[in-house]
């Protein structure tokens, strides 16, 4: 019948036998989701690393709430002022992320160059610090339970900060080789939710660790 | 609850919304240290 009403002129219906002749390959996989699979694979990812986070919080707030443990530990400092930069630094970073997938959607390549290249930047400069910090601050781990919270917490951060360098080491790359558009540019996307998400999660570190 | 972190604008806007939660927490320990 499909074939006689071609025949005659007039359009195919779009028949369950059509769309079987068109379609190649194995079914498309189930999605129960109205999220992309990428970005929820990025959730559930940032969703189990608040837990991580979560843990370590819980023996902070531990120590200092229920054992009345002194913060910082007896004769020692915490480099507040220096922290306080550090901070400005990644956070300043996080707008250049903005801006860095902003010029991506509008097709400006270099906003985005320039963007995702200073958010590595500052994010080197962020860990630099931490690390002069962990040089000269004159305790170690193991020398009482609060070096190992300010340790565990601060470096638990660090490994984050480390693996978002990472990330923006390819999309940086990826950035300079011209694989964004502004109709594909979930490469820069991925990357710059888990960055904002390491910013919140040392901004509430810094609060918790430097401030209170 | 919508989940902030869907997009990277939206993670943006709650870093921007912890900053200045943060920001006022800090002030008000400071000034309450200061004053008691």
């Amino acid at each position: 019948m499909e074939a006689a009403s071609v025949a005659a002129g007039q359009p195919a219906h779009d028949t369950h036998g059509e769309h079987e002749e068109h379609h190649h390959g194995p079914p498309e996989a189930n999605r129960s989701s109205r999220v992309e699979p990428q970005l929820l694979g990025m959730l559930l990812f940032i969703i189990s690393e608040i837990m991580v986070f979560g843990a370590f919080f819980t023996a902070y707030f531990f120590i200092r709430v229920v054992g009345g443990a002194d913060w910082p530990a007896a004769g020692t400092e915490l480099p507040k002022l220096i922290a306080l930069v550090n901070t400005c630094i990644l956070v300043s970073s996080s707008l250049t992320m903005h801006w860095a997938l902003e010029s991506a959607k509008s097709a400006n390549r270099f906003g985005l160059q320039a963007g995702i290249l200073t958010t590595f930047l500052l994010g080197s400069t962020f860990l630099f610090v931490q690390i002069n910090e962990y040089v000269h601050i004159g305790f170690a781990p193991q020398d009482h339970a609060q070096g190992t919270i300010f340790y565990g917490l601060t470096g638990l951060h660090g490994a984050h900060v480390f693996i978002g360098l990472t990330l923006l080491a390819f999309t940086t790359i990826r950035a300079f080789r011209g694989h964004f558009t502004p109709a594909e540019h979930r490469g820069v996307e991925v990357p710059g939710i888990y960055w904002h998400f390491v910013d919140v999660m040392w901004v509430i570190v810094y609060l918790s660790v430097y401030i209170l | 609850m919508i989940n902030p972190l869907r997009s990277e604008a939206e993670a943006f806007r709650f870093l921007i919304y912890v900053v200045v939660v943060a920001a006022l927490i800090g002030v008000l320990v400071v000034v309450g240290r200061a004053i008691l």
